[in-house]
């Protein structure tokens, strides 16, 4: 009786897990097709920032730490800001 | 018109002629986390089993890129180095950007001058402990390198530039390159092949924490590099 619950519970531990990561890739899908779609510059390097942020809860969740902290400090940091330096530079709308 | 969704439904048929074996391999993949997985059983486990004793970090990722893939992790300082190099002589010739005509208000510019500093102590913590915690020299460089650009939004880029003289600049950008050579040759002498660090544990951490800091204060200042030459604040 105790074995088959725990035996249950791990199943459903792992369910949960396992939806977590789904809700998190289906924002990543979201903010990819945003990506693609979007023609004003500024917003893509936001969207692509969240993205980055979204890969890194990912990451941090799948026990890959050095990983995630590399994806929010390069990923979601950095390049973001340098991307929105070029683009104050180059102009916002993608012609 | 016709052409166009000629070319469309091309577009669909390749895509789905890509997706299905795509597809094919994906669903015979090991579920993930199975320990059996080919992945899990093979070079991971012996990294795994003995890495940290060999590759000298308790963090076994350190280990692995300061030791066992040395190389790789030498091309990569290479490459964020090259990066500014090519970034610094295309934007040199640029035309200089307008200043920004919106100064920062002040609680952005109050958080940021006191944030600063524990920013920076932080990416220290983040580079000194990459053989043990989470983290390293690249992680905390970028940390560094964003501390410097958060100061140049509040001061000026430029003061910011200044603040070290453009020759030393250009040392400290290469420091990731010249420190990981060094202790690559190094490595020669003192374990018997290049990228090699020395079985001694004292020594072995001595070099580990020295390629940190070199990987960290050269990726912070290639990082901070960049934003100053595409904001067009590197002229000196």
């Amino acid at each position: 009786m105790t074995g088959s619950v725990t035996a249950k519970y791990r199943e459903m531990r792992v369910n949960a897990t396992d939806l977590f990561d789904l809700v998190l890739l289906a924002l990543l899908l979201t903010c990819a097709i945003g990506i693609a779609r979007l023609k004003d510059l500024a917003a893509c390097a936001i969207l692509f920032s969240a993205y980055s942020f979204i890969l890194c809860l990912v990451w941090a969740h799948r026990g890959a730490p050095d990983v995630a902290m590399t994806e929010a400090a390069v990923g979601a940091g950095i390049t973001t800001v340098l991307f929105l330096v070029v683009i104050s530079r180059v102009g916002r709308r993608e012609k | 018109m016709n052409r166009r969704r000629a070319g469309r439904i091309l577009t669909a048929v390749l895509i789905a002629a890509l997706a299905v074996p795509l597809m094919y391999g994906m669903v015979q993949l090991p579920a993930p986390g199975h320990a059996d997985a080919p992945a899990h059983t093979n070079v991971s486990a012996g990294y795994i089993e003995r890495g940290a004793e060999l590759g000298g970090s308790e963090n076994l990722v350190t280990g692995v890129l300061l030791n066992f893939r040395a190389l790789d992790t030498f091309g990569e300082v290479l490459v964020i180095f090259t990066a500014w190099l090519a970034v610094a002589a295309v934007a040199g010739t640029a035309s200089n950007a307008e200043r920004d005509p919106v100064p920062p208000s002040p609680v952005v510019d109050y958080v940021i001058r006191l944030l600063g500093p524990f920013i920076a102590i932080f990416a220290l913590f983040v580079i000194v402990n990459g053989h043990v915690l989470p983290g390293g020299g690249f992680q905390g460089g970028v940390l560094l390198g964003a501390m410097l650009i958060l100061l140049s939004l509040v001061m000026d880029a430029e003061t910011v530039a200044r603040a070290v003289s453009a020759r030393s600049w250009i040392w400290l950008r290469a420091t990731g390159v010249l420190v990981f050579a060094m202790v690559a040759v190094m490595g020669l002498p003192l374990a018997g092949y290049l990228f090699g660090l020395p079985d001694e544990p004292g020594l072995r951490q001595v070099l580990t924490v020295a390629l940190e800091l070199g990987i960290g204060i050269g990726g912070g200042a290639v990082l901070a590099g960049l934003f100053f030459a595409i904001a067009g604040a590197d002229r000196s």
